[in-house]
């Protein structure tokens, strides 16, 4: 047990003297969380800007469009209407006989659409203007709190939540006599080699989850976000992440005799991807490969973390969450036997 | 020419690192480029991807169904409030509506009638608020000695405006958001590339022991000087040869359908800025770890903030004004913008070669400030 306490000070203090780790797993993520928030933080509140509509001076429906807050009405000429809808000073042009004409599709365009075709249906249906009463919303809005940042920000908490990939991968190579001069002299002498790699994935553990700490304080005081509602399920779904990020190394170590920079690149690819499935570059990704293939976003423990994370936080919702922990929890058991199986009885013909 | 001969072979020692960001660039322009490239002529209305829970099973809710079917695609029903918000927050559907088992009832009381879950994320999603009340104050004008009349109504829903597209390059759209997306991506590469690759191969030439040695040798400061930029200079070259090329490979057919001339002399004065940028950072550091958390800030940074990950538009005005202090903000500048001629956009090229001086002169004076100590 000394021998285990006095291992994981060393292995704690070989990590903070390394500056590449410091950087990697400190300031990297916590540099990610600022780009993030700065380039999404203009998406927090979508509204719909007002829509330039322009007209000629005879058109009949003047003083209707005139009457609807959103719209810009503008007067236009003949020979403008082109040139203002190429340069979008104007995003649609009604004539008198209520033809539209616009450059492109979209979202304005649509609505100007549904406000014309509204005039037209209310011609046509024939009833007294005050039978209408569109002052009366009848619907009931359920809408779930959610904007695309905070799906970005799980999405990154569960990326450096198996960032103990790289420490799994270190761990071995400091235990292997055919990958660092530390190794060949833990080969060399008597010391108990799973003691060292014990102690070495207890650091890993301790050491991503410190990050993740750091992380998760600087979202919540520096860029004043609130994203855990919930605790229970938050933390064991990020405790989970290491310890699914530190196996996946340990085996990513043990597993060949590749160098170490490849071992790495390795490493990163696999985070890569499949932070890249759930959907943290872009959510039509995710998207789509939810209409396609479910069950990958089941499966990829990435998508488990940051699609967890949102549900009980967001949506209160916790119905899929422990089927979620439990595939994790076998993609780490498993990941660990097969590393054990790896690792065990390996010598060396010479060091 | 030894000097050059060797920068260029200690370059191709990084060749791992440079395939590395032209592999996943252009996986991603794969990825992208996965929608059909050609936009369509004519004008679409937006479709929302909704589902419909009818509780009420009356000639009036199914009047309701009827018309929002025909104006949004449906995506099957959830089986309660939970499975509707996954549906929602998965993206699989925009809009849940519910109708109540008293939907007439509240209708003719106007009253709240139909229950909404929306995807606030998608601003499109509100027009699905509108068609409803649309429809039921259609419904309400009607009603007349405890009668509502659903065939007028539904007769009066089909009317529609038309719509035509003025121009007749809009076709085109979708090839031009491509080429506008694939150029933005390239600075972000560009800026990781040149200073972490060249970085390293100048820490290689300048390392302490290497330096003694070069001063003792015959070689000339200037003659050596000259070798590295011009070392440099190929090997910033070839990498944005390699990104012009493959915005050819890719989608060479359309080049006569975009304005191709302005995105590769773009991406070539952009090549030399931050090449005199990457000439700064050498001459600021010699670490190999510095000069990688300065590739990865700078070119991940830069890209966030100036319109390559996320258009101007969206980015919040402060965050705009921040941006106009970097070279990618009228890289990207350029990109956006439908020129006539170069002139329409001299600005941001003179802009870009400012920023190309300014680093180059900050750059000499930190080597010559180095040199003194």
């Amino acid at each position: 047990m000394k021998n285990l306490f006095r291992n994981i000070l060393y292995q704690i203090k070989n990590s903070y003297r390394d500056k590449s780790f410091l950087f990697w797993a400190l300031l990297y993520p916590i540099i990610l969380a600022f780009f993030f928030y700065t380039a999404f933080n203009g998406m927090m509140d979508i509204e719909l800007e007002s829509i330039n509509v322009g007209i000629k001076e005879d058109n009949p429906i003047e003083f209707i469009l005139e009457e609807i807050d959103i719209l810009k009405v503008e007067k236009v000429s003949d020979r403008q209407i082109e040139e203002k809808l190429n340069n979008e000073e104007i995003d649609v042009f009604i004539d008198k006989d209520l033809n539209l004409l616009v450059k492109n599709s979209g979202i304005k365009q649509t609505l100007v659409k549904e406000i014309i075709d509204q005039v037209k249906q209310m011609v046509k249906l024939n009833r007294p203007m005050n039978s209408y009463d569109f002052s009366i919303d009848y619907t009931i809005a359920k809408n779930q709190e959610a904007n695309p940042m905070v799906i970005i920000f799980y999405s990154l908490i569960a990326m450096v939540s198996t960032y103990a990939i790289y420490y799994g991968i270190e761990v071995v190579s400091l235990t292997q006599a055919n990958l660092s001069n530390i190794g060949m002299r833990i080969n060399a002498t008597p010391l108990t080699k799973f003691n060292f790699l014990i102690a070495g994935i207890i650091v890993a553990l301790l050491l991503n989850l410190f990050a993740n700490g750091l992380l998760l304080l600087f979202i919540k005081f520096a860029l004043k976000l609130d994203l855990f509602n919930e605790v229970k399920y938050s933390t064991l779904l990020i405790l989970l992440g290491n310890l699914f990020g530190v196996s996946l190394g340990v085996l990513i170590g043990v597993s060949n005799k590749l160098k170490a920079n490849v071992k790495m690149m390795i490493g990163i690819s696999v985070t890569l991807f499949l932070s890249f499935l759930s959907g943290m570059m872009g959510p039509h990704i995710k998207v789509m490969l939810e209409s396609k293939f479910p069950l990958l976003g089941r499966i990829n423990p990435i998508a488990i973390i940051s699609g967890n994370l949102y549900r009980v936080n967001l949506l209160d919702n916790t119905r899929f969450v422990n089927e979620g922990v439990i595939i994790l929890a076998l993609y780490c058991i498993a990941i660990i036997v097969v590393s054990y199986v790896f690792l065990r009885r390996r010598t060396y013909d010479s060091i | 020419m030894t000097v050059f001969k060797y920068f260029i072979r200690i370059s191709l020692k990084y060749k791992w690192s440079i395939l590395a960001y032209v592999v996943i660039f252009f996986m991603l322009t794969i990825i992208n480029g996965s929608n059909p490239a050609q936009g369509p002529a004519s004008f679409t209305d937006i479709k929302l991807n909704i589902s419909i829970i009818d509780q009420s099973n009356s000639s009036l809710s199914k009047s309701l169904k009827d018309y929002l079917v025909e104006r949004n695609n449906i995506v099957y029903p959830p089986k309660d409030e939970v499975d509707g918000k996954e549906l929602i927050f998965l993206e699989i559907a925009d809009a849940i509506i519910v109708i109540p088992e008293d939907f007439e009832e509240r209708v003719v009381n106007k009253e709240k009638a139909v229950e909404v879950y929306r995807d606030e994320r998608k601003i499109e999603s509100f027009q699905i608020q509108h068609q409803i009340n649309k429809f039921i104050s259609f419904v309400n004008a009607t009603y007349e000695n405890g009668e509502l009349d659903l065939n007028a109504v539904n007769l009066a829903l089909k009317e529609k405006a038309n719509v035509e597209i003025v121009g007749t390059n809009n076709g085109n759209e979708k090839v031009k958001e491509w080429f506008f997306y694939y150029f933005n991506f390239t600075a972000y590469v560009i800026i990781a590339i040149y200073i972490a690759v060249i970085g390293m191969v100048m820490t290689d030439f300048t390392e302490d022991s290497i330096e003694s040695r070069r001063r003792v040798s015959s070689k000339k400061n200037f003659k050596f000087n000259k070798e590295i930029y011009l070392g440099q200079f190929v090997l910033a070259a070839i990498i944005t040869s390699i990104f012009i090329l493959g915005s050819i490979i890719f989608r060479g057919k359309y080049i006569g359908e975009v304005q191709f001339s302005k995105y590769v002399i773009n991406t070539i004065v952009f090549s030399f800025t931050i090449l005199s940028l990457t000439f700064l950072v050498n001459n600021i550091t010699n670490n190999r770890f510095a000069k990688n958390g300065i590739s990865t800030v700078l070119s991940l940074g830069t890209s966030f903030i100036s319109g390559v990950m996320i258009p101007h538009e969206l980015l919040g005005e402060k965050v705009v004004t921040i941006s106009k202090f970097f070279p990618t903000y009228y890289f990207v500048r350029i990109n956006r913008t439908d020129i006539t001629s170069l002139l329409d956009v001299k600005y941001e090229i003179l802009m870009q070669l400012l920023f190309a001086m300014a680093f180059f002169l900050m750059g000499l004076y930190f080597s010559k400030t180095k040199q003194r100590v």
